[in-house]
């Protein structure tokens, strides 16, 4: 064996030198000029890249831009290694508040020459803070789910009672299971079931003396709701609305023809413009109250990383002015098929404009992290009591949601 | 059986066994009932199959649970695969490299297997043919940590991959190399128990009188040992195979960029938005995946059967 | 393994190898050393190049250990001890094991004893300037700038600023703002922004952006503690800061009211006067057993366990019996040989391991849905009535396992397939001579020798199902919530429950207490699986 130990010894060696040679030559390369990351997802990638292109050629900047899952981005911001972190970051608007409390994202400023073009709920969608409330992002998109009527079935509805029998005359004639195709599933759907929510007067969370949203005051099952919920348990035994409908049941309905009213928001548009029916979209007609639906929008955020980096006054300069402005407003929110926020962006898709029409007076969905707490309890409210025969009442499906909710929030 | 046919029987991995070419076909009163068994097996097996063969013809991106007929049929959700496409349910297209996912899995589940069953059959080997200090402790210990929850597992490979490649850039993040790798963690898991035991009932006289000639312990491993453990090491080779093709969680968080994800990871991304979600390119491009993990086994089989029960020596 | 009434078999032939293995075998004389060699020397190469990263970015904790580790493969590989034997075959799976099985264990139970979760994801210097930054605050009728860095004559860097509401404009420096006249300042029509002013240069282009550094610099004073701060190239703002940090003692004090804000020891600053006031962002600390003691002592999560954990161990343990006896029955019947269509059989009934996963449990929820699913609708309907299968809390858990073994039972028709060609035809003969019936051989013969070779894998399928998430959240979601308990619903199993527990409750992301409850979830597992072990025969082989 001594001898295979001594060529054991000699082929180490030359291994060794060799990769020792190799590694003192593998320096780190360094670039010149200020560098931005941007982390987008797939469907806004090209849009992304033009926009800030667009800006770098004025700034001599680079852009870098990282395609990931949409979740990823928020899900991998908190674990990314500092050099091959984000300096900008497309991001929903419900996102803000877990990431400004894990001191994730900067806190922004826009001219009021800027501001003035937005909405005020976009914005406020993008503030967050416990003592002070900061802007954290630029609003790009905006998207909500409106009521899409099929106009050969059934006549467009100006009243809730109106649509009650519309509803239920077409589930008569197409001996169907339900009235509106709104989706829940066994796991519920708290977020397509918001518009009827806010109608009858419910609020997943109040205001304090700020103007933050206040965790602590949980309007899920508070007085008006309760008084207007009965009118859950009428719906449930006509079977107008049931939580057996999932996702697809619903679409399957609505483009059967079996169903006259579809619950869904512009990431179908396609499919509708291909059904060939002829549509409408419109808000949910009021109940007790308007039935305003969740809002979201989605935007762009400057990370913390941007300072590590260096290049915090470009980042923010490409996201407050430059994404701010109306022909990129325009570009991005059309790559991902939703309305633009800037109100003097022009979408020239009508059904996209349909949408927006129906999203007045709608709520942003709440930012603040305790948000997670809500969701799965106020939906299984819903499940529990629009599942037909042997279901909850409302009244008590909802004050069980409520107490539960306040119980995880602590 | 006569000393002329024990004398020809080859202990080589199942590709001669003799059992499957030399065979008369047993009587039907013998075997309907093992006809009826598969053929109400397979009913049972391909019933949400059909389902998926119909939302993958749809056009409309929803899940076919109601009605087997597609509403709207089009085989465009095969063709977009194919040359790499994906329409969106709210206009718009997505890039989606289907075939290099393709590529990837195929590469990455192939080196896996291979190499997973390559180092479960070495350590199958060790626990089985010695006896050492810790053996039991060892065998205990490796079926216990496959227990963990893999809850934080994730977060950990995810920086651990990280900071390995900041040393070596080919293992680092968005390498097929680092996932490969990543995967090989586990290959002294439950399936090297499986190997163990198979070993085990392989006889020591083989192993003697390999000795006597002059082996040592790794020719033996790879002389007689293997040959003979064929059926084994190939079901292990399938079972990783099949596992890592449809690990999702491990690939998705190391692999970064569309031209590197697994088919796994590439397709999650139809359904992974809240809304708007594709289902039938989603169906049709499993379903092609399917092909080749069904082909592979079929051609498999016949090293799974071999010529190990008839006429080998156990005592 | 008794043969006491079999047959003495002939003597034994000779062991002649196949050619495949004639081939295999030639490898292990001298290409079999060089390939080692080789090996070896390609694995201390990288140690080498690894070790001179490491130690040129100064890792002084990693560097030693992978050093050891080297030496450790060297001596195993090149030692000629008869210690090192076994290691030589065990040292290759257990690098990677070691890599990547038990170092993230060991997160794991290191982040059990933190707080990582939503608002303790930095670190505390990270949070201490983040908390100071969001601080600040524009004063009652605070400014805001549109600005222009130039460089005054003498090539200092300065600020030319066009106050956007009263059209003022000043030049700042970190001394003051001076006001300029309006006539000497040109400004932009569209932007408000200076693009000229009398006696400076302004940067612009690419020199502009690369002054990152300097631009964050400017702290322009103005009245009562504000100063104007720059926001990006083209802004500024007038800002106030509302917390002062006090470094000394650690703490922060409200400049408004004077209340002071302490490191409370779980990772943030909270108000001395009301506890539930804190600053974020927080920062990452450990926190010893809090977490565990928040398992124990909050009702919310601690009432729900017990029935979750039985609940958990029937779903394992009834999916693993059930796919076994319906997989080892199957790979039974078409264990004959000659059987027709034999191996297409085999091929089609591995389809539905072989799908992946998530998508075989959609399309099941979707198929079992109350009013819409086939099963309900086509099939059941014929005979007279339907179940609610997902919406009903018991139907539910019956899914939840038919689904399962669907899932599970080609796996092991696969396994007892293999295990069963490792049967001897001589025992199963001679049994069958001495009088048993089908029944008999099975009982005797069959199921003891598959169960030594199955066992192990037995208990890791119930271990597997055990952590099954994906099984239960893609099919019910956890399950219809009857209302006792608002995080675990009627199907959840421990693992499920800790996804909720963690994503779904206070402010969602709490990494350590999940990871407590893993840890949990890890001993109760080990023990079952542990005891089974003990019990069974299975150990009996090992020795």
């Amino acid at each position: 064996m001594q001898n295979s130990l001594k060529r054991t010894w000699a082929l180490l060696g030359v291994v060794a030198a060799i990769s020792a040679i190799a590694a003192s030559s593998a320096g780190a390369s360094h670039k010149a000029g200020p560098t931005i990351t941007i982390w987008t997802d797939s469907d806004r990638a090209a849009a992304v890249t033009k926009v800030a292109n667009d800006w770098a050629a004025t700034s001599g900047a680079t852009i870098k831009v990282v395609t990931k899952q949409f979740g990823d981005i928020r899900d991998n911001l908190g674990t990314v290694a500092a050099a091959d972190a984000p300096d900008v970051i497309t991001a929903a608007h419900d996102w803000t508040g877990q990431l400004a409390a894990n001191g994730l994202v900067e806190p922004i400023f826009l001219s009021s020459a800027v501001k003035a073009n937005f909405p005020s709920y976009t914005l406020n969608a993008f503030s967050y803070g416990t003592a002070v409330k900061k802007l954290y992002g630029v609003p790009a998109a905006v998207e909500n789910i409106g009521l899409v009527v099929n106009t050969k079935l059934a006549k467009v509805p100006t009243s809730f009672s109106q649509l009650e029998t519309e509803a239920l005359a077409v589930k008569k004639s197409k001996h169907q299971t339900f009235g509106i195709a709104v989706q829940q599933g066994s796991g519920g759907d708290a977020y397509h079931m918001y518009p009827f929510f806010s109608g009858l007067g419910g609020y997943i969370f109040g205001t304090n003396k700020a103007g933050n949203l206040d965790p602590s005051d949980i309007g899920v099952a508070n007085p008006t709701f309760l008084k207007n919920a009965h009118l859950i348990d009428k719906w449930n035994k006509e079977g107008l609305i049931s939580s057996k409908v999932d996702g697809s049941a619903a679409q399957n309905a609505f483009l059967k023809g079996q169903s006259a009213f579809w619950i869904t928001g512009p990431w179908n548009s396609d499919t509708l413009k291909k059904s060939g029916l002829s549509f409408k979209i419109i808000q949910v007609p009021a109940i007790a109250k308007p039935s305003v639906p969740f809002l979201g929008v989605q935007g762009f955020m400057v990370t913390k990383f941007a300072s590590v980096h260096g290049v915090d006054a470009a980042a923010k300069d490409l996201v407050t002015s430059f994404m701010a402005g109306a022909g990129p407003q325009t570009t991005l929110a059309a790559a991902n098929g939703r309305p633009p926020a800037n109100i003097k962006a022009k979408s020239s898709d009508p059904v996209l404009a349909q949408f927006s029409n129906a999203s007045k007076g709608g709520v942003p969905m709440p930012n603040i992290p305790q948000m997670s707490s809500v969701w799965g309890d106020l939906g299984q409210a819903w499940v529990r009591s629009t599942k037909g025969a042997g279901a909850m009442t409302a009244a008590k499906s909802f004050k069980a949601a409520a107490r539960s909710i306040a119980a995880k929030i602590g | 059986m006569s000393t002329a046919e024990q004398a020809e029987l080859t202990a080589v991995a199942g590709a001669r066994a003799i059992g499957a070419r030399r065979r008369r076909r047993p009587h039907i009163r013998d075997t309907w009932w093992r006809h009826a068994v598969a053929i109400i097996g397979i009913l049972v097996a391909l019933f949400p199959v059909a389902y998926t063969l119909s939302s993958a013809f749809n056009r409309d991106n929803t899940l076919q649970g109601a009605s087997l007929v597609p509403t709207h049929v089009t085989l465009h959700n095969f063709g977009n695969l194919l040359h790499n496409n994906v329409y969106l349910n709210g206009g718009g297209k997505t890039d989606a490299p289907y075939l290099s996912w393709i590529v990837n899995s195929m590469i990455i589940a192939g080196a896996t297997a291979f190499l997973a069953t390559l180092l479960g059959a070495f350590a199958a080997y060790a626990f089985s043919r010695f006896r050492f200090k810790g053996r039991r402790f060892g065998l205990m210990a490796l079926l216990l940590i496959q227990m963990f929850p893999q809850f934080g597992a994730i977060a950990a490979i995810y920086l651990l991959v990280l900071n390995i490649g900041n040393i070596f850039g080919p293992l680092g993040l968005n390498s097929l190399l680092a996932v490969i790798v990543v995967y090989l963690g586990g290959a002294m898991g439950v399936q090297a128990w499986l190997m163990k035991g198979f070993f085990d009932t392989i006889p020591h006289e083989l192993d003697e009188s390999a000795r006597v000639d002059g082996a040592t312990p790794a020719q033996i491993f790879w002389g007689v040992i293997l040959p003979l453990a064929a059926p084994v090491l190939v079901v292990v080779a399938l079972i990783s195979f099949v596992f890592t093709l449809n690990d999702y969680v491990i690939a998705s968080a190391l692999l970064q960029t569309n031209n590197h994800f697994t088919l796994a990871v590439g397709m999650k991304g139809f359904i992974g938005d809240q809304y708007g979600q594709l289902w039938g390119p989603f169906a049709a491009g499993s379903l092609m995946a399917m092909i080749p993990v069904t082909a592979l086994f079929f051609f498999l089989q016949r090293w799974i059967v071999s010529g190990l029960t008839a006429g080998s020596v156990k005592g | 393994m008794s043969t006491a009434t079999a047959p003495i078999p002939a003597e034994p032939p000779p062991f002649s190898p196949g050619r495949i293995a004639r081939a295999i075998a030639a490898f292990s004389g001298l290409p079999g050393q060089i390939i080692k060699l080789a090996f070896l020397a390609a694995t201390n190469g990288l140690a080498v190049w690894a070790a001179y990263v490491l130690a040129d970015r100064k890792h002084w904790v990693a560097l030693p250990i992978l050093i050891a580790a080297t030496a450790a493969i060297d001596i195993v590989y090149l030692a000629p001890r008869k210690w090192t034997l076994p290691l030589k075959f065990l040292v290759p799976g257990t690098i990677f094991l070691l890599a990547f099985q038990i170092v993230p264990i060991v997160y794991t139970i290191e982040v059990a004893f933190s707080n990582y979760s939503t608002g303790h994801v930095i670190g505390k210097a990270d949070a201490i300037k983040a908390i100071q930054v969001n601080s600040l605050q524009p004063p009652a009728n605070g400014r805001q700038f549109e600005i222009a860095p130039a460089r005054d004559a003498s090539g200092k860097l300065v600020l030319i600023l066009h106050d956007d509401a009263s059209g003022a404009v000043y030049v700042g420096t970190n001394k003051a703002l001076t006001p300029l006249a309006k006539a000497d300042v040109t400004i932009s029509k569209d932007t408000g922004q200076p693009t000229a002013a009398k006696g400076y240069t302004l940067i612009k282009g690419a020199e502009l952006f690369a002054m990152d550094a300097q631009l964050k610099a400017f702290n322009i004073p103005t009245r009562g503690g504000s100063a104007i701060q720059t926001q990006g190239v083209s802004q500024a703002v007038e800002l106030q800061p509302t917390l002062r940090y006090d470094k000394a003692k650690d703490q922060f004090v409200r400049i408004s009211d004077g209340v002071v804000f302490k490191d409370n020891g779980q990772g943030s600053f909270v108000s001395s006067v009301n506890p539930k006031d804190e600053l974020e962002p927080g920062w990452k600390t450990y926190t010893g057993l809090h977490n565990f003691g928040k398992l124990a002592n909050n009702p919310l999560y601690r009432t729900p366990f017990l029935k979750v954990f039985v609940w958990t161990f029937a779903f394992a343990t009834l999916t693993v019996l059930l796919s076994f006896a319906i997989g080892l029955f199957v790979a039974i019947a078409l264990n004959k040989k000659g059987l027709r269509f034999q191996r297409l059989y085999r091929s089609v009934l591995v389809v539905p391991w072989a799908m992946p996963g998530f998508l075989s449990l959609l399309i099941w929820a979707g198929l079992l849905n109350d009013s819409f699913g086939v099963v309900n609708n086509k099939i059941l309907s014929h005979f007279g009535f339907t179940v609610p299968w997902l919406f009903d809390a018991n139907w539910a858990k019956v899914s939840v396992i038919l689904v399962s073994v669907w899932l599970t039972t080609p796996y092991f028709f696969l396994v007892s397939l293999g295990a069963l060609q490792s049967i001897p035809e001589e025992l199963t003969e001679a049994a069958r001579v001495d009088g048993g019936g089908a029944w008999g051989i099975f009982r005797r013969v069959t199921l003891p020798l598959l169960l030594i070779a199955v066992g192990p894998l037995l208990i890791a399928s119930f271990a597997f199902n055990f952590n099954n998430f994906n099984n239960i959240y893609l099919l019910t979601g956890g399950g219809p919530y009857t209302g006792s308990s608002s995080i675990a619903g009627s199907t959840d199993i421990l693992i499920s429950y800790t996804y909720k527990l963690a994503i779904a409750t206070g402010k969602g992301q709490d990494y350590g207490l999940a990871s407590a409850v893993a840890i949990i979830i890890f001993f109760i597992v080990a023990t079952i699986s542990g005891t089974a072990f003990f019990r069974s025969k299975a150990l009996e082989n090992v020795n």
